[in-house]
């Protein structure tokens, strides 16, 4: 990232901020190289970006299935590890074993699903990065990749669709 | 975009004075910038009294004499100190974990399942309500740890093999308990923890010294980037239905200890709903009390809850009183109709033994109470009156759980053993020190992290709007997920 030239635009409300998208592309840049960073979520449809791919959804499955062989693994395989016949109960009784399956695909899902927002956002990330506390204000911030011959073409662009402010950004701790 | 609006009540000649009352009524239509909101979130965690720190003090000691003084003695002495004798082998500590996991539950129905029917309401006191899983799901894990006696083997109930590889029984209902709570435990912190993270990183941009630090650490990051922000919303999606079915699960199988048995009163195949209900009824009125208390209590509290919150918790604690009571008339018509010999005077003791009176005032503080105050609007929006009903709600059910524990296993199949053995043991300071641990972290939370999810309210702020049918302004809200 230091090698690049980032601008950072500030907007205080949304209809700006999607206006400013439009220049965006007008101008040439690319989705990718624009990043929208918000206190509040803004879906991509509000700013007419494309769908924001995300794996959560992925971990969430692998975690149920993962849970589902565990629960699997406690009651069916362990009674036959060490066979103890139960109030009359067969070594490996269905009914119950449902409710360890239930609990066991559950708290796995669960878990993986919390992971996959840490590992799909890189949390936890303590090194400098671009940002103003602003934006927890509740201003929405376009950070750009600007190519180094349109920063003053982009600036005007920015400005004239509502920007409060347009400025080189600056990683910093946060 | 799904859009709906409806009519509202109390339509006023003036349609400005109308639109006047709607803002002032509703949180969602009353937005403020949200640097101001952030301000006065900030405020209210940061802005201390010294009665603040008397009360903590207070409650810090109640909790270490009370709670853990009692139990070190406990453990010191024998469980001879407790209440329970033979026939009562399940005893306070029994009484005083269900008590605790029902007012668990509160925290996820209000967060997880309003947030699945989109019920906007719940948006400045979900973290509140969800902070009460967590801290009730301890103060239920220290019952279940003092019940054990000797608490430095609980290690037996891991799912770890000795050394002959015999493996803890899977099949019986009390390691359902142990994975039900646990899971319970785990997805409901993970669940407060996700829709936290925006907050801290808000704290974290407000903060100086310690707290920045604190903050900086707990927000891991975060900026509200696009991405973030995705990631986020499919998580709470995915928790918010997830986390449901496991909140029935747990009540079902706490539930199941008992009905599991083949014991009079307690083999009851309508216990499952009958227990979540229960819960229910203890936990909504639990949040209604700790909404009030913040909103009476904490700096600039008033504008984030309003009387349309306690008017809607009104609503909710009278729709649970109902179920609770059709649970209740169901399971106690079937064994009446049953006609068993040791049912029936199981029946008759609840009603006409010595604890008569308790099993009397169960059914007036869960369903006459409720259903005398909160079926009246004004009445509803009273914080004195919905506390007060919130309070003895949770009594009576405290009392239905000493019923369904101690009392009906005086009665069972060998009358010889019959008798009413129950005294009142050390469970009872230990209770009133886990009710001060409650208290206790209650209020460290509400100085350590934003009580009120601001970009949750900001979220629902930006939805909502006032329209015009003809002449009558009418909420809109908009669906923007």
């Amino acid at each position: 990232m230091t090698d690049k030239n980032l601008l950072l635009a500030i907007f205080e409300d949304i209809d700006p901020a999607a206006h400013a998208v439009d220049a965006l592309r007008g101008l040439g840049i690319h989705d990718e190289q624009v990043t929208v960073i918000s206190g509040t979520p803004i879906t991509e449809a509000m700013l007419g970006r494309k769908h924001q791919w995300s794996n959560v959804t992925r971990f969430s499955l692998g975690g149920a299935i993962i849970g589902f062989a565990s629960g699997c693994f406690l009651a069916f395989a362990t009674p036959n590890m060490y066979p103890i016949i139960v109030g009359g109960q067969p070594l490996v009784p269905v009914p119950p074993s449902i409710v360890v399956l239930f609990e066991m695909t559950m708290l796995v899902m669960l878990i993986s699903t919390f992971l996959g927002v840490f590992l799909d956002s890189r949390y936890p990330s303590y090194t400098p990065k671009e940002y103003v506390p602003e934006i927890s204000d509740g201003r929405i911030a376009l950070l750009l990749d600007c190519p180094g011959d349109m920063e003053a073409t982009i600036t005007k662009a920015m400005t004239e669709a509502g920007a409060e402010s347009v400025k080189r950004a600056e990683a910093q701790v946060i | 975009m799904a859009i709906s609006a409806n009519a509202l009540p109390h339509a006023h000649a003036d349609e400005h004075d109308h639109e006047a009352y709607l803002r002032k009524e509703h949180l969602m239509l009353d937005p403020k910038p949200r640097g101001e909101m952030n301000a006065l979130v900030m405020e209210s965690m940061t802005t201390t009294s010294w009665k603040f720190w008397v009360i903590a003090a207070v409650m810090a000691a109640i909790v270490a004499i009370g709670l853990f003084g009692a139990w070190g003695y406990m453990i010191a002495n024998g469980l001879y100190l407790t209440g329970k004798n033979r026939p009562g082998y399940w005893s306070l500590f029994l009484v005083h974990t269900v008590f605790w996991i029902g007012i668990s539950h509160a925290g996820t129905f209000v967060s997880a399942l309003l947030r699945v029917f989109k019920a906007e309401f719940r948006r400045p006191f979900t973290r509140a309500a969800e902070l009460m899983t967590t801290f009730a799901l301890a103060q239920a894990g220290i019952q279940i740890f003092a019940h054990m006696g000797r608490v430095w083997l609980a290690y037996w109930m891991f799912p770890i093999p000795n050394q002959r590889l015999l493996w803890t029984n899977f099949h019986s209902p009390l390691m359902w308990d142990f994975l039900a709570i646990n899971t319970y435990l785990l997805s409901s912190t993970m669940y407060l923890f996700l829709p936290l993270i925006p907050d801290l990183a808000m704290a974290r941009d407000r903060s100086t010294g310690w707290r920045k630090s604190l903050y900086r650490i707990l927000a891991m990051g975060f900026r509200g980037t696009e991405a973030e922000w995705t990631h986020l919303r499919i998580a709470l999606n995915i928790f918010a239905f997830a986390i449901l079915p496991v909140m029935f699960s747990v009540h079902t199988i706490v539930s199941w200890d008992f009905a599991a048995a083949m014991r009079p009163g307690w083999s009851s195949t309508i216990f499952g709903p009958y227990f979540v209900v229960g819960a229910l009824q203890s936990g909504v009125s639990a949040v209604a009390m700790v909404v009030i208390t913040i909103r009476y209590t904490m700096k600039n509290m008033d504008y984030f809850i309003r009387k349309e919150h306690f008017d809607a918790l009104g609503k909710l604690m009278l729709i649970i009183s109902m179920s609770w009571a059709y649970f209740f008339f169901n399971d106690y018509m079937v064994q009446w109709y049953g006609g068993d010999k040791w049912t029936d005077a199981l029946l008759h003791f609840h009603e006409a033994g010595p604890a008569g009176w308790i099993w009397f005032m169960m059914l007036i503080t869960n369903i006459a109470i409720p259903w005398l105050v909160l079926w009246n609007k004004n009445w509803r929006r009273n914080p004195v009156m919905l506390f007060t009903v919130g309070l003895l709600a949770n009594v009576g059910m405290w009392a239905e759980r000493f019923i369904i524990v101690p009392v009906s296993l005086e009665i069972n199949r060998m009358p010889f053993m019959w008798g009413q053995t129950f005294k009142p043991g050390i469970e009872v300071p230990m209770f009133i020190g886990t009710v001060a641990f409650f208290i206790l972290l209650y209020m460290l939370a509400s100085r350590l992290i934003p009580l009120v999810p601001v970009w949750e309210v900001q979220e629902g702020q930006m939805a909502h709007s006032i329209r015009k049918y003809g002449k009558e302004p009418v909420v809109s809200v908009a669906d923007l997920e």
